[in-house]
């Protein structure tokens, strides 16, 4: 009963959106408001099996590799800042320089270092927009983490290896996790910019083509599907993040109850 | 906390109106513009920061819109992709694009109508404003040998690409064993030359800078596809053409003055061109000029349409004579 409540609270208003914008449209002459039935009726015929090993794949790949870079490099870079304390001091303000600096005016920078067609540019692009979510959040969550259970585990002469994985990581993960999520979108977003200079197949390339020759109800699929894809992202992201923290979970819970 | 499910329905509901409007709204641009106390006219065209629409800059300037009766504000839009629904919506009533996109703009029931000539290519293969640029000392020599290259364009499945398929196959190559890729014109040089892809296709000013910096030009797709090519056009939407077709006929008057100036008078085009673009002078002096003529040639726009149907950029068949005056 509870999961039936959860779920009609979770779809009442996608499904209401969509249904207004079905009866909305639904008589609409213009161009560039297809009805909503026309859009639907277009989505198989568009993203044919040609179109996902081509331009959805392709871009859903260098969204991967884009963002396990990020991780990676972000979760590092953060432990060894965040442990150190003047490493952070010489490090911080810097890295909030590169953290305002928004990721897309870079794409032509990277392009000129990096080429301006193929996947290399596309995938840097991707990782460098998605790692200062990643390692700002590390840096603060490993920087947070209690002094007496880091002396302990040294006391209890714990491998540097285990207390890395165990205290350290372990520890700052629900922080990681926080910023690993910003990062998700943020890479979304990245993984369409960066298809908008110099490529000729992928998800973002095809939204732009269909635009440009005006196949106006087929760029609509492009924006669906690109929102379906997010929300399936997030969904995978909520269900990692439940496995992996399901410690912390436990822990808050039972501090309330306490 | 106490929330009850009603109304947090309700303002779902709210929610779901607010971005839903919109739509409704977008449903009914209109195509209205205003009549001036002096009988004037105002009429924003939307126009791409090129040489070719140097004739309606030289011709606001010369008075000859003020005569018909019309003042016209340029909006410069990024390109014509851009224009095209601007047009179609009634945020401008007249604008320049490609004949290709036109053409792709018809098939997709975008309501336009073409009122005047825009740009022509040349009838010369060695100066036109349109040519396929590789590095200096490249293997590619002619442009057969761009079957199986990287070649980047600024629009693929345009006309672009149409030109340059039909430059490819006329000298005897194979243009489906080309791969494009979308470059926007001030970085096809650059990249031509740091080798990211093997040749790039442009047209002025970038023709010539990129000669100036030693690259070769394999030839000019547009001369390829038909001499004198009609690349570009003058449009407004249909409604707009039946609603205000005085207007209409004043701008068309008054725009195929400009462009009989303007290819009489190719210096006054040089002096005009900075004051909308940023071409470098000692380009400009340098500078194949297309041809502007008053008179549109349907046999090329024809052509055109053949070439995009033979690379399959149809959805349906256009009707040039619908599109045409």
């Amino acid at each position: 009963m509870r999961l039936l409540t959860t779920l009609a609270y979770a779809l009442a208003l996608p499904i209401v959106l969509v249904v207004v914008w079905w009866f909305a449209s639904a008589g609409s002459e213009s161009v560039f408001w297809p009805p909503l039935s026309k859009i639907v009726g277009v989505f198989g015929e568009t993203w044919n099996a040609d179109r996902w090993t081509g331009d959805v794949l392709p871009s859903l790949a260098r969204l991967a590799v884009g963002y396990l870079v990020a991780l990676v490099l972000g979760v590092l870079l953060g432990v060894l800042i965040g442990l150190h304390r003047p490493v952070r001091a010489f490090c911080e303000p810097t890295l909030e320089f590169f953290r305002a600096v928004p990721p897309p005016v870079l794409v032509p920078v990277i392009a000129l270092f990096l080429g301006y067609t193929g996947d290399t540019s596309k995938v840097v692009t991707i990782a460098v927009g998605c790692v200062w979510p990643i390692l700002l959040n590390t840096v603060e969550g490993v920087r947070g983490l209690d002094e007496v259970m880091l002396d302990t585990a040294r006391c209890y002469r714990l491998s540097a290896w285990t207390r890395l994985r165990q205290v350290v990581l372990r520890g700052a993960s629900p922080q990681i996790a926080a910023g690993a999520r910003q990062a998700l979108s943020i890479g979304v977003i990245l993984m369409v910019i960066s298809e908008l200079f110099g490529a000729n197949r992928g998800l973002g390339a095809s939204i732009v083509q269909f635009q440009r020759s005006f196949a106006i109800p087929q760029m609509w699929t492009g924006i669906i599907l690109l929102g379906i894809l997010g929300f399936l992202l997030s969904v995978l992201f909520r269900l990692v993040e439940h496995y992996a923290l399901a410690w912390y979970r436990g822990l808050r819970q039972a501090d309330r109850g306490a | 906390m106490n929330r009850s499910p009603a109304r947090t329905a309700r303002r779902g509901l709210a929610t779901a109106l607010v971005l839903a409007l919109p739509l409704a709204l977008s449903a009914c641009g209109g195509g209205d513009t205003d009549e001036g106390a002096d009988g004037t006219t105002s009429i924003t065209v939307g126009v791409i920061p090129i040489v070719d629409v140097a004739p309606i800059y030289l011709g606001v300037e010369k008075g000859f819109f003020k005569e018909e009766g019309l003042d016209v504000e340029l909006e410069l839009a990024q390109g014509g992709a851009a224009i095209v629904p601007a047009v179609a919506s009634g945020q401008y009533q007249f604008g320049f694009s490609n004949t290709t996109s036109l053409l792709l703009a018809q098939t997709q029931d975008v309501p336009v109508k073409v009122v005047t000539a825009g740009v022509n290519a040349t009838e010369d293969p060695s100066a036109d404003m349109s040519g396929v640029l590789v590095k200096a000392g490249s293997d590619i020599k002619s442009p057969k040998d761009l079957e199986g290259k990287k070649v980047a364009v600024n629009t693929l499945k345009n006309i672009n690409t149409t030109t340059t398929n039909e430059l490819v196959r006329q000298d005897g190559g194979d243009p489906t064993k080309i791969e494009y890729v979308e470059l926007a014109f001030p970085e096809i040089g650059p990249a031509v030359e740091k080798g990211d892809v093997d040749a790039g296709q442009v047209v002025e000013p970038f023709l010539t800078i990129g000669t100036q910096a030693g690259m070769t030009d394999l030839g000019s797709n547009f001369v390829a596809a038909d001499p004198g090519l009609a690349v570009a056009e003058y449009f407004t939407s249909t409604s707009f053409a039946e609603s205000d077709a005085d207007t209409v006929e004043a701008f068309t008057t008054a725009m195929n003055e400009s462009l009989d100036y303007a290819q009489a008078h190719p210096d006054e085009v040089k002096k005009i061109l900075p004051t909308y673009t940023d071409i470098d002078e000692s380009v400009v002096a340098e500078l194949n000029m297309p041809q502007w003529t008053s008179e549109i040639d349907a046999e090329s726009i024809e052509k055109l349409a053949d070439l995009a149907d033979q690379d399959k950029l149809f959805a349906k068949d256009p009707d040039v004579d619908a599109l045409l005056p």
